[in-house]
């Protein structure tokens, strides 16, 4: 039996249909229940569904074999497990975006004063700092494209997919960091230790992608 | 302030501090079984030192000492005994077996069983090459996790070398360090990324794309010499096939895969490398492996193997798999109506190998009795002028 570590929502939906694909029967993802841990006995999977920040934590301590989670999440979560798909779905880009009204059209226009707000706060740190670009960091938990907004910051660092939420409050993208899209991700041990379980299953995966 | 302790360190009360003990004494026990001899090394030393193992990073605790010299807390015993046989130790006969129980500080996250300061117990073997020697420490890995009774646990042994010489046909260095870091993490869809994006030859992609599969028991030596050409990755493998024929030996090869595609964060491993394991544990228990050229940096070149467990995760793995003792033995509460007698009777009892407290308090029997069960103390035995007599037992 392995475990995987999920997070609800529209990607998991499309998880639970490579999974269908690829012969794992999961009907329990599709169930309508408030329980954390759901078992399919006929895929040999038990799923734990968790906050998507949290996937990559659950790994790390093996309390699950596996996890589903954004590549945006697992860099930003710098956690020692092993990446071994990408399912690629859930694609977005992470951007750094500023009002634009700032006439703004470069990183490197932004100056020490400049304010950054992100869900991402690691992610954006690193990036500026690989750009020698003094800025300030500042760590939010959501509505990102509110900051520049109520002049909490000059710039965002945010996921977008389609750009249009971005459009609508205003904002210009000036730059990208990265393109995210779904992994599968293993503890390193259980890697080791259900490892022909988990070949198989990536396997399997890997055939219907 | 107030009364915590800082984040990453923490105290061991006294159930876990005798059980810390406990397993300390059994492993002491097996590392003198066979020879090595135990030796205590500053816990702070000169930065620059330390910094010559290559060991230090980030995580490195730094600070000034009062003359302004820059200091380090020790990261790891590797390099502080390097450094002590080099000096120290350098006209003694080799190979020398040395051991170490100790704590060790690294700044980092905190992670399973590993906080900012925990405690290591470990080994170097020092002073020759042959694959007996990396047999002898792999075997002893496996005697350390038998003596503590570790269920279902497992060494995986690779080699370097094996990876290096495969990485030094693709010829780009900038490639082979790119492979290697993502290696090194694990990362096998940056893997993917970076071998689509190169223009190496197919044949070194495959392996490094089949690396994860060259794990398994003794028929991976074949399929991992059949997929090279490559001098040094085929001698690599026939080292770990001599190491592998003396393990047999041993009689320890049911604890052993082997694994081509393991890679170690740390620089200076030279040649087998090391991991030991157990499905209760998400992180490896044990480390270590082949590192010949540490010493020459402080001027001895001697050859040597070696590993180093981490205590607290091996406590954890024990909790986890229902092996911590319950019963520290019986204990004895004496209650002194005649001091002369109680003392001699607590006396004897203590030679006989209990747990004895001495009453300071003039506790009443009553009052004796409701400080034992407190405590879970097994006896309390008042001690009179002309005799002494057992007013509480444990059920």
């Amino acid at each position: 039996m392995l475990s995987i570590a999920v997070s609800k929502g529209r990607l998991l939906d499309s998880f639970a249909e490579i999974l269908e694909k690829a012969q794992y029967p999961c009907d329990v993802l599709q169930e309508e229940t408030r329980k954390l841990v759901v078992e399919s006995s006929q895929a040999g999977l038990r799923f734990i569904l968790a906050k998507p920040a949290d996937v990559p934590t659950y790994v790390e301590y093996g309390a699950a074999d596996l996890g589903v989670v954004g590549k945006d999440t697992l860099a930003e979560a710098d956690k020692n497990v092993a990446e071994l798909l990408d399912l690629d779905y859930g694609r977005c880009t992470m951007i750094v975006a500023v009002p634009q009204s700032l006439g703004i059209t470069d990183v490197s226009e932004l100056d020490f004063n400049s304010r950054v707000a992100s869900k991402y706060p690691g992610i954006a740190t690193e990036f500026f700092n690989r750009k020698g670009i003094q800025v300030e960091v500042i760590p939010l938990h959501g509505s990102i494209e509110l900051g520049p907004l109520i002049g909490l910051s000059e710039a965002i660092v945010d996921i977008t997919e389609t750009g249009r939420t971005l459009v609508e409050n205003g904002l210009v993208v000036i730059d990208s960091i990265m393109e995210s899209t779904s992994r599968l991700v293993a503890n390193r041990v259980s890697l080791k230790v259900k490892r022909q379980e988990i070949t198989n299953l990536v396997n399997a995966i890997e055939g219907v992608l | 302030m107030g009364l915590q302790t800082p984040r990453g360190v923490k105290d061991f009360l006294p159930e876990e501090a005798i059980w810390k003990q406990q397993i300390e004494g059994r492993l002491r026990d097996v590392f003198m079984h066979w020879g090595y001899q135990e030796v205590v090394t500053p816990t702070f030393e000169f930065y620059d030192t330390l910094d010559l193992g290559e060991t230090t990073t980030e995580q490195t605790y730094r600070f000034l000492g009062r003359d302004g010299e820059l200091l380090a807390l020790r990261s790891d015993l590797t390099t502080p005994i390097a450094r002590m046989v080099a000096t120290r130790l350098k006209d003694l006969e080799k190979p020398l077996r040395l051991s170490y129980l100790a704590n060790v500080f690294r700044y980092d996250e905190v992670q399973v069983g590993f906080q900012r300061e925990f405690f290591q117990a470990g080994v170097e073997l020092i002073g020759s090459t042959q694959p007996a020697a990396d047999a002898e420490g792999i075997a002893l890995a496996v005697e350390a996790f038998k003596a503590m009774g570790v269920q279902n646990f497992c060494v995986d042994i690779g080699q370097v070398q094996y990876l290096q010489g495969i990485m030094e046909e693709c010829g780009c260095p900038t490639i082979m360090n790119q492979v290697r870091q993502v290696l090194i993490h694990q990362d096998f869809v940056g893997l993917k990324a970076i071998l689509a994006q190169s223009n190496i030859d197919q044949d070194i992609k495959r392996i490094l794309l089949d690396l994860p599969q060259l794990r398994g028991k003794a028929d991976v030596f074949d399929r991992a010499l059949a997929l090279t050409h490559n001098d040094r990755a085929k001698q690599a493998v026939e080292n770990l096939q001599s190491i592998y024929a003396v393990l047999e030996g041993y009689g320890v090869t049911d604890h052993i895969h082997i694994d081509f595609g393991m890679v170690k964060s740390l620089d200076y491993y030279t040649g087998m490398i090391l991991e030991g394991y157990t499905p209760n544990l998400g992180s490896t228990l044990c480390s270590g492996g082949r590192y010949d050229n540490l010493s020459s940096k402080f001027g001895q070149p001697l050859p040597a193997v070696g590993f180093a467990l981490g205590l607290e995760r091996l406590m954890l793995v024990l909790e986890r798999q229902g092996l911590r003792p319950a019963d520290q033995g019986e204990t004895y509460l004496v209650l002194p109506r005649h001091w002369p007698n109680a003392l001699a009777h607590a006396q004897t009892l203590r030679q006989q190998g209990h747990r004895v407290e001495v009453d300071v308090q003039g506790l009443g029997v009553d009052e004796a009795v409701v400080y034992a069960k407190a405590k879970g103390i097994s006896f309390v035995i008042l001690v009179e002028d002309t005799d002494e007599k057992t007013v509480y037992r444990q059920e």
